[in-house]
């Protein structure tokens, strides 16, 4: 095979790699918006939030996918139980752990006088962060969260020990061609992440400057 | 007795940093309790249809916290406060109902920053109010256009000097046709020039007769406007009376000396 075969064979699993990224940064933001504010305006079920974060933060990603996976799969109902969904739960829970934090900071940036300004308005406090503070939260958490899409694709890459042919999967298969090229597989598969890492994050950031500016931040 | 449009009984808050420690030692004699300060003690008020009403005193003495307490912005520790026949301080009160019909005006203005002047105004229209959204935009117009800032209803608080924010902020609070306003020293965070398109917009609301509750130390409006002046220092309400009695001869000494010092402050800058 040559280089230009070798890059088109690896490419083909690039819409794994990116879908699963975007897929889990997409159920990060559904967990980690909740449990950031449960954990700042809820106090006394914040602990619940705070095991969470600690569970899927200090436990490897590789650890559990193996166990999601190969332990508890069994117990997921149909069609939940494939490698793909469970790769994409499993990065998206994690993910959350992490985005719970960012949006921490951004809520702490927006400041206490919004959520104030939003009940003196007649909102309960739920409507309140809905109506006041979540709209204003991506604006303080865009480089944050710029980063963590860019862990998530790299982090994409630990599913091939769950067998997804994606895009270290293949790149591991074309090493193994005999009589074995253990660079240039790699060196593609690495070419293949910056390029696919920085654009989202990149626009995220320019998005949130932009954003930042016009609400004069 | 039906005119009555806010009264407070018997007001008590707290203040401190040490405020969750010193419940939970409550049993013992209470050492965190030195750091706390009381800055609502005992204070009681009564407010009309069409009154206004003026809260001055010391910064740091708690007029704030007891506007705040009046809102249920804070929660009192002890006493009542109603609204109308409606007592807030009781359990299972619906707050957010009744903080809809209280227009609150913070010193630090406090707009919604991600909303524009327009969108500040209407978002509790439609999103408390529930109305329907021709009806929440000419509502929401009618309160820019009573505060005379029509010409910034696209922009967003950021863009818009401190004064017109502060309009805008009025504009938010009554445009839900509130009881009443409860404004929180609304000129005290701008610069003289600005202070005084705020008071214009205050001057005509008293004029078409809103209730208001002001904290405010902007002398001269206050004696043009207030039916009464309430002097309040440590927590509690020292002295009481319409504003030709601390402009000429408050009867306790604490209003006297706030007065000279204040008056003096004022004849310097006008």
């Amino acid at each position: 095979m040559d280089v230009g075969q070798q890059l088109v064979f690896i490419l083909e699993g690039v819409p794994i790699t990116l879908s699963i990224s975007i897929i889990s940064f997409l159920i990060g933001i559904a967990v980690g918006l909740p449990l950031a504010f449960i954990r700042v305006y809820e106090k006394e079920i914040s602990f619940i939030v705070d095991a969470y974060e600690k569970i899927f933060r200090g436990v490897p990603e590789i650890v559990l996918l193996l166990l999601f996976f190969f332990g508890l799969r069994p117990f997921i109902p149909f069609p939940f139980g494939n490698a793909y969904f469970v790769a994409c739960f499993v990065l998206g829970l994690r993910s959350g752990a992490n985005q719970s934090q960012i949006y921490r900071g951004a809520i702490r940036g927006i400041g206490d006088e919004q959520m104030i300004a939003g009940v003196s308005v007649g909102f309960s406090k739920w409507r309140a962060i809905r109506h006041v503070m979540i709209p204003q939260v991506f604006n303080f958490s865009t480089a944050g969260l710029g980063s963590e899409y860019a862990l998530l694709i790299k982090d994409s890459a630990y599913v091939y020990v769950i067998g997804l042919a994606e895009v270290v999967t293949r790149s591991l298969q074309l090493s193994r061609i005999p009589p074995g090229d253990y660079v240039t597989p790699f060196v593609l598969a690495a070419v293949i992440y910056i390029a696919i890492t920085f654009p989202l994050a990149f626009w995220l950031d320019r998005w949130g400057n932009k954003r930042k500016k016009k609400i004069g931040l | 007795m039906t005119d009555l449009v806010m009264e407070a009984k018997h007001v008590f808050k707290m203040y401190g940093e040490n405020i969750k420690k010193a419940e939970k030692i409550d049993t013992e004699p209470c050492i965190d309790k030195k750091h706390l300060v009381e800055a609502v003690k005992d204070v009681s008020l009564q407010i009309r249809k069409g009154d206004i009403k003026l809260i001055f005193g010391p910064s740091g003495s708690g007029k704030s916290t007891f506007l705040r307490c009046m809102a249920m912005l804070e929660i009192p520790d002890k006493g009542e406060i109603y609204l109308g026949n409606e007592c807030l301080t009781a359990p299972g009160v619906d707050l957010n109902k009744a903080r809809a019909r209280i227009g609150f005006v913070f010193q630090h203005i406090y707009l919604f920053r991600h909303l524009t002047a327009l969108g500040n105004v209407e978002l509790a229209l439609r999103q408390v109010l529930k109305l329907p959204k021709e009806e929440a935009r000419k509502r929401a117009l009618a309160a820019l256009a009573e505060v005379k800032v029509t010409d910034c209803i696209h922009k967003f608080p950021s863009q818009m000097s401190g004064g017109q924010a502060q309009r805008v902020g009025i504009a938010r609070a009554i445009a839900r046709n509130p009881d009443i306003i409860l404004l929180d020293e609304p000129t005290s965070a701008l610069d003289p020039e600005l202070t005084g398109e705020v008071i214009d917009t205050l001057r005509d609301l008293a004029n078409e007769g809103m209730t208001m509750l002001i904290v405010s130390h902007e002398m001269p409006f206050a004696r043009e406007v207030a039916e009464e002046m309430i002097f309040y220092d440590e927590g509690s309400v020292v002295e009481t009376g319409p504003p030709l009695l601390f402009f000429n001869a408050p009867n306790t000494d604490r209003a006297k000396k706030f007065m000279t010092r204040i008056i003096n402050r004022t004849t310097r800058e006008y």
